[in-house]
């Protein structure tokens, strides 16, 4: 609506209103940011700011939303402002404030009469009904705020009055724990600030279908900003704690690497990824052993399970007719991929450790790592090589070419790329993957030495023929090494304690999976759109 | 019951009918293969699937003599790929097929063999028993499962109630509220999310939430069926949001436009078009994000606290006690034997068919979804 139609002759105003809205959104953005503060203890709870308690401040932004959203609502109805409200706010909203007042009437109730369920029980329900009526039977614009606004002001102007406190305490005799005012009430602020915010947006564009659309986004947009709020909170959150354990000593000239003919030249030192963990005359413990660990536990899973996946993604794309038996492996595949890490992790110690190395192994771990692997190489790869038009196979068939040729030099060279992208994604997913190595895999907390499997391998003339005692033997792994850090006792090295030590492994294993994922993803997309664009 | 008699008096010819179709299929099938393949490419199918066969049979009892018929395989293999190029590569495609369901079958298989002497030594008890001992080696052995299960649903249910309304607002967001822009660095951001590896989770939940409760709501132990829901909820959120959102992305833009072209506003489209559209689909995401947490290890593994035992009432979510399905196997897996490690597999078998019960629902829902949306196709 441009401002050119807008008729002087209408009766109502409608800046004032939107204006009021707009201060109430203010306060209730105010106090939602207000209150995480609190919750996350950035903030202490009994702070003073301009000479006042944080949570009396709190009570006062809900109080003054209240009352902005009755001036707006009984403004409305009264034709003061000009707006559009349906006849009225419908019945999810009146169920939606029956529960809260209902909640709201057993709290007060359980306050001022006692704990009997015959004292509280007709309280709340008789609060329920009339916040029910109170918010379906009249207009909309009256029936979607005065309820939140009662409920705000009571809510607030209790905490002003010092109702509730910082030390006060609630104790149910439901649960063992004690709730404090000091967190109850952010806990409380963030819910009335969110109820406020959705009336306000719904005033401030007038009611009716456009203020139920801008309420409804204003809900979800700040339900979803707190989701990624908390997200990004938890990766921020690691990365200071980890990077100063992760650069300890770490000088870009520190180190020598000793180069052929020229001698000993200065080279970055980094010693928490190239040192070992345990060992006597280590100065700076590192992840070295884990590091390699997790490397060839990924190198094993994906030479056993990205084969297998691919031929079978083929064999029931290309080969086999739609029937019974493709529906049976769809729903094996699809089992196998929702089957818990743990579950792989039993299979693995009743199957393979007794069969193939009698104890834990890097061997048994990486065939269980393959495993949980393989649905998703087979489920990625079998989408690629269906998004394959069949045009590329017609065109080839038409040229003489054989149905194994066609997939060979045509099918698979186009699926490729889908393939790679699923096979990343999952190697982001089981490098860090820890249960099942708890159980077939895990050696010692705090290894000296990493696995030397390339110069292990021997021959001799007895079956098996070939042994590899290093590929048979326990070792560490990152997300492993994690475990064995926070679960163990002291650290053995002084400079670290075992917090810092967890936090640090915690950041490199974040490093190696993000990156992973991040590379997955950047190369979906990026096909993505190379396909869209042809 | 007539109709019923005669139905039943029909069952054997209609039994004899199904047989004799199925091997004259066979059959056909047979004389295909035989007059399209030749004789050399015939004997090499016979000397692969002969050769991977006893590769099985002698893993399986743990022989020494595994490796010859692998080389066996290998060699014939070899040769066949050189001459029969194409019919050896149809034959390892199919190999690879039967080896993905046979992985399933065979976790199956040794779930319920190693979990047999347990229930044979308790018989019901091991999934019923509510009375103390719950969980000792005296007494001959008594593992009772109960209180595993409880924590299971318990936690279960508070990363649902955590993931599900959140991860279902956050699809709505990404696919139909944000903007271009915003969605092209929110739904990668999400992906990633779901990178982060669970022990991670565990260690912050560990060093930050256990901690807070501790402190502040004053629990009785580190580490409470509540924080360890809380965290678990936060860790299915970006699976709920991304399978949510792609089955609100599937929902055709031809019903979208249509509903917009009617005068409603986008949001009525969403509420009254898209999301009952798309339901299923989101509801399939939810499912898949209940088992993902049913099935989560490490989080709950390092936050609980690994005491047996019934909270009362059920629902205080702050008590002392705090073992799942999951916890209980990787904790005490490592260094379990006899009734006890088979104690440890039923609890495997149980989670592995709560969790199967809930796969196979999602893909069911799935299907409907596909039956309902898919019409023009």
């Amino acid at each position: 609506m441009s401002s050119v139609t807008r008729n002087r002759l209408v009766a109502g105003d409608s800046t004032t209103s939107v204006l009021v809205a707009r201060g109430v959104l203010a306060a209730s953005a105010l106090a939602f940011f207000a209150s995480w503060l609190v919750l996350f203890q950035w903030v202490d709870e009994t702070a003073l700011v301009a000479g006042v308690h944080v949570l009396k401040l709190l009570g006062v932004a809900l109080v003054a939303a209240g009352v902005g959203l009755t001036v707006v609502g009984v403004g409305s109805r009264l034709e003061y402002f000009e707006s559009t409200p349906s006849s009225s706010a419908g019945l999810p909203v009146g169920f939606v404030f029956g529960l809260l007042w209902a909640v709201l009437g057993g709290l007060v109730a359980t306050r001022l009469l006692g704990n009997a369920l015959a004292m509280w029980l007709p309280v709340a329900a008789g609060f329920g009904i009339v916040g029910l009526l109170v918010s379906v039977l009249p207009r909309e614009d009256v029936g979607s705020t005065l309820p939140v606004a009662a409920i705000l002001v009571l809510l607030g102007g209790y905490v002003v009055v010092g109702g509730i406190n910082a030390g006060w305490t609630w104790s149910p005799s439901w649960s063992s724990a004690v709730f404090p005012g000091s967190e109850l009430v952010p806990l409380l602020v963030v819910f009335g600030a969110l109820l406020s915010a959705w009336s306000a947006a719904k005033a401030r564009e007038g009611f009716g279908a456009e203020g139920r659309q801008s309420g409804a986004y204003y809900l979800v947009g700040s339900v979803v900003f707190a989701m990624l709020g908390v997200l990004a909170l938890l990766v921020a959150f690691i990365v200071k704690n980890g990077l100063e354990t992760m650069l300890t000593r770490t000088s870009l000239t520190g180190g020598h690497l000793t180069l052929p003919f020229v001698g000993s030249v200065p080279w970055a030192e980094f010693p928490f990824l190239m040192n070992q963990t345990g060992g006597l005359f280590v100065e700076v413990p590192g992840v070295l052993p884990a590091v390699m660990g997790t490397l060839w536990l990924v190198f094993g899973a994906v030479l056993f399970a990205v084969p297998l996946g691919i031929g079978a993604a083929v064999f029931l794309t290309e080969y086999a007719e739609r029937g019974r038996f493709t529906q049976v492996v769809e729903v094996a595949t699809n089992g196998l991929w929702s089957t818990p890490s743990i579950v792989f992790g039993l299979f693995g110690l009743a199957f393979l450790v007794p069969r193939i190395s009698g104890g834990n192994s890097i061997f048994v771990g990486q065939l269980v790592l393959g495993f949980m692997l393989l649905p998703l190489v087979l489920i990625t790869s079998r989408e690629a090589i269906l998004a394959v038009p069949d045009e590329h196979r017609d065109a080839s068939a038409a040229l003489g070419v054989t149905k194994w040729e066609t997939i060979r030099s045509v099918v698979l060279p186009a699926a490729m790329p889908g393939t790679i992208t699923g096979v990343i994604l999952g190697v982001g997913r089981i490098a860090g993957e820890t249960a099942p190595l708890l159980l077939v895999f895990g050696g010692s907390p705090y290894p000296s030495s990493y696995p030397n499997v390339l110069g292990s391998f021997q021959f001799s003339t007895q079956p098996p023929f070939v042994t590899n005692d290093a590929l048979l033997s326990p070792a560490s792994a990152l997300p492993y090494q994690l475990y064995s850090t926070i679960t163990a006792g002291v650290f053995p090295k002084e400079i670290f304690t075992n917090t810092e030590f967890g936090w640090g492994t915690a950041l490199v294993l974040l490093c190696v999976v993000l990156g992973l994922y991040a590379i997955g993803v950047g190369s979906r997309l990026y096909f993505r759109r190379k396909l869209h664009h042809e | 019951m007539t109709q019923l008699l005669g139905q039943t008096r029909e069952l054997p010819t209609r039994l004899r009918a199904s047989v004799t179709q199925r091997v004259e299929a066979t059959r056909q099938w047979a004389h295909n293969y035989r007059s399209r393949t030749q004789d050399g490419a015939i004997a090499m199918h016979g000397a692969i699937f002969a050769s991977v066969f006893v590769t099985f049979v002698l893993f399986l009892v743990a022989s020494a003599w595994t490796v010859l018929p692998v080389l066996a395989f290998l060699v014939v293999m070899g040769f066949g790929w050189y001459r029969y190029q194409a019919e050896a590569a149809k034959a390892l495609t199919f190999l690879t097929t039967v080896a993905t369901v046979s992985i399933l079958s065979l976790i199956i298989a040794f779930l319920l063999i190693r979990s047999e002497p347990i229930v044979a030594h308790m018989g019901l008890d091991v999934l019923t028993r509510i009375e103390q001992p719950l969980w000792t080696s005296n007494q001959g052995g008594v593992y009772s499962l109960t209180p595993m299960m409880v924590g299971t649903a318990v936690t279960t249910v508070i990363a649902t109630l955590v993931a599900a309304p959140i991860g279902i607002a956050g699809a709505v967001f990404v696919s139909e509220i944000a903007p271009r822009r915003v969605r092209e660095v929110v739904k990668p951001g999400i992906e990633l999310m779901a990178g982060i590896p669970s022990i991670t989770y565990g260690f912050i939940g560990l060093t930050i939430l256990n901690q807070y409760f501790y402190e502040e709501f004053r629990t009785p132990t580190l580490g409470t069926y509540f924080a360890a829901g809380l965290m678990i909820g936060i860790m299915a959120l970006p699976t709920v949001v991304t399978v949510a959102e792609d089955a609100l992305n599937a929902v055709p833009e031809s019903i979208k436009s249509g509903a917009l072209a009617m005068g409603s506003t986008p949001w009525q489209t969403t509420k009254s078009v898209t999301i009952p559209a798309g339901l299923s689909g989101v509801s399939a995401g939810v499912l898949l994000g209940v088992g993902r947490a049913m099935g989560e290890t490490m989080a709950a593994t390092v936050m609980l606290t690994h005491t047996k035992g019934f909270p009362s009432p059920v629902f205080d979510v702050f008590s002392n006690y705090g073992e799942t399905l999951t916890t209980v196997i990787a904790f005490e897996g490592g260094n379990a034997s006899g009734l006890h490690m088979s104690a440890l597999f039923a609890g495997g078998v149980v989670l592995f068919a709560m969790v199967m019960m809930l796969s196979v629902g999602s893909q069911y829902v799935e299907w409907r979804m596909h039956q309902k949306l898919g019409g023009e196709r």
